[in-house]
């Protein structure tokens, strides 16, 4: 242990030597600044609808009244108007109510990118609206929550999560091979080779500096933006868990290549297929079952329900064992490869 | 302290052999060179033997270790200087000394004692990064000593450094191989080879042709001349002249009488002729 805590301490100055390790803590600091000064606390996501009717003054007063509550709802006087407001707002939609043969009738006007369940949603959305005002139209649909206690992040804290798996699980995965290719260009790795030490020490410690800056950056930023609501042991859990599985894979992907070079397409590839997730995290319509085995899914997860006030916290500690077990796993196998491939 | 039976050894896991049957001993306190061309299987052989390199065919023992099996305590009796310079750039002379010493469990040499051996101990506090090439290659060489090695692996230990310098690691080679240090020395240069080295051998083309002590070699393969320069009418002349042929060495016995003679000196056959010789190819 005494030659690993030498090797590390070691590691450790090189990395406070380069610029690297300030790079990181920088970035770690403006995603703080961004989140704390730039992002709001909730974005803004209602949809402008404009609307014009051709109708009796009567019934366009009922549907002023009924329509013009919402902020989102503007009432325009003709078809030109709303077509003039779409141009300038090209995510709003827009809809012309009239009478046709006693009937009411409406012609909805779109930006032309809508898909077609956005359109029955738009469509859904103004008949329920008028369905509403006819006398005597009682509605059959019957809400039904399925969790009453249900709680929802501020869409600030809401992308922390993304941030702590891009920056410990994966990131860590390119640096970790990135700081072996650079020993073995500069030759260092030999020298350390023929000295009474085992490779699985020079491997721990570099998967020991790349754990040091998981917990810093990531420490800084949990305690920046959400400050002292988290269960700050289970956030530790998770980073280390989290941290050693990102980087014994980066070690376990880099033992087959003997330059950064031939190993970056592979990282690559890995890093953008594991970034899939996230489409689920931020579009939870999408969540196909194959998506939820890619080891980013439930690190993304588990990083959030540690940010809920009342977190699953067994689904946390369940990924923090499971992490755990798969990191050793496969260290176990990158010391393997690496006794027979780092010196040749 | 190295026993080698059979080594073969291919970078592409094939026929395709960087060295071929390679056999050789070396005994306690020996200072023994492997003499080649580049490209001839020197360094091939160092790393199979420093372990850097797997061992893929044949027997190799180092310091009492089968290299097949090889321990990590067995480098507290081995230490290896690289030809190419491989010091941690960010971290001082100093630091970079300290690091390694550290990491063995035997007796270890003083870190500022070595930086003055090679005249470092002014830039103890400066960053490898920093040094000139020489200086890098003399923070690399007095590495290798930090265990006080039994064995002493050296690749090229004076390449490309200035005469004093190159002097200097010569004179502390020969100083620790007479405190007892055995050393295995891989190099081109044949007059270092020749200055250092007890038993030498020949390697080329992966194989090795000829083991011998430099002596032995120049008296086998070398022919007797003498070289005189002398005086004749007032202009200097200068002659070759062999001691086996009788002409010549009635020449020789002329100039002497004569007693004119300012410049005379026997010219033995350098070990870069005997290698020309033998292997039929240069040293380049």
């Amino acid at each position: 242990m005494r030659k690993l805590w030498m090797t590390f301490l070691k590691d450790a100055k090189l990395s406070f030597n380069s610029f690297y390790f300030y790079m990181e803590i920088g970035m770690a600091l403006i995603f703080v600044a961004v989140l704390l000064f730039v992002v709001p606390e909730n974005f803004e996501s209602s949809q402008k609808f404009y609307i014009a009717m051709e109708l009796e003054t009567a019934d366009t007063e009922t549907f002023q009244q009924l329509m013009g509550n919402s902020e989102d709802v503007t009432v325009l006087d003709n078809r030109s108007e709303i077509v003039n407001a779409m141009k300038k707002d090209r995510s709003s939609v827009g809809a012309i109510i009239r009478k046709n043969d006693d009937k009411i009738v409406y012609e909805m006007i779109l930006q032309g990118y809508e898909n077609e369940s956005m359109k029955n949603l738009i469509k859904a959305g103004i008949e329920g609206e008028i369905l509403t005002q006819i006398p005597g139209f009682s509605s059959q649909i019957t809400v039904r929550t399925l969790e009453m206690d249900s709680e929802k992040l501020s869409d600030r804290i809401n992308i922390i999560p993304i941030y702590l798996t891009m920056n410990v699980g994966l990131m860590g995965l390119f640096i970790i091979a990135a700081y072996i290719f650079l020993d073995k260009e500069e030759g260092v790795i030999k020298a350390y080779a023929v000295a009474p030490v085992a490779v699985w020490q020079y491997l721990a410690s570099k998967m020991m500096i790349m754990l040091m800056m998981g917990l810093i950056t990531s420490f800084i930023t949990v305690l920046a933006i959400v400050g002292f609501s988290v269960n700050y042991l289970y956030l530790f859990g998770l980073i280390v868990a989290f941290n050693t599985f990102g980087s014994a894979l980066g070690l376990f992907l880099s033992s087959f290549f003997n330059t950064m070079v031939k190993a970056m397409g592979v990282l690559y590839v890995f890093i953008m297929i594991m970034m899939l997730p996230v489409i689920s995290y931020l579009m939870p319509s999408f969540n196909p079952m194959w998506i939820k085995w890619f080891p980013s899914y439930p690190m993304m997860f588990s990083m959030r329900e540690l940010l809920f006030e009342n977190g699953d916290q067994s689904y946390i500690m369940m990924q923090i064992g499971i992490y755990l077990v798969l990191g050793l796993l496969l260290f176990v196998a990158a010391n393997h490869r690496f006794k027979k491939t780092l010196t040749v | 302290m190295i026993k080698v039976n059979g080594l073969y050894h291919s970078y592409s896991n094939d026929e395709n052999y960087a060295v071929k049957n390679v056999e050789f001993e070396i005994s306690k306190g020996e200072v023994f060179g492997f003499l080649g061309p580049s490209g001839a299987g020197k360094s091939t052989t160092q790393g199979v033997l420093t372990g850097l390199l797997p061992l893929q065919k044949g027997e190799v023992e180092v310091v009492g270790y089968n290299i097949r099996h090889p321990k990590r305590e067995m480098f507290n009796k081995i230490g290896v200087s690289f030809e190419q310079s491989n010091v941690y750039g960010k971290l001082t002379a100093l630091e970079n000394l300290e690091f390694y010493r550290k990491l063995f469990d035997v007796e270890t040499m003083n870190s500022m004692d070595l930086l003055k051996w090679v005249g470092l101990d002014h830039v103890a506090n400066k960053k490898a990064g920093e040094f000139s090439k020489g200086m890098k290659h003399r923070l690399t060489f007095i590495r290798s000593m930090l265990n006080n090695p039994e064995l002493w692996f050296l690749d090229e230990p004076t390449t490309g450094l200035d005469p004093a310098i190159a002097s200097q690691i010569k004179d502390i080679v020969k100083e620790k191989n007479k405190q007892g240090a055995t050393v295995f020395l891989t190099t081109h240069n044949m007059y270092v080879a020749d200055e250092l080295c007890h038993r030498v051998a020949f390697i080329i083309d992966g194989e090795i042709k000829l083991i011998d002590s430099p002596r032995n070699l120049k008296l086998q393969h070398g022919e007797k001349f003498v070289v005189v320069e002398h005086l004749e009418n007032d202009v200097i002349k200068k002659e070759q002249l062999s001691l086996i042929i009788d002409r010549d060495k009635a020449r020789l016995n002329e100039i002497i009488s004569t007693g004119k003679i300012e410049i005379m000196h026997t010219k033995e056959a350098t070990l870069e002729e005997i290698f020309i010789k033998v292997t039929g190819r240069g040293l380049k």
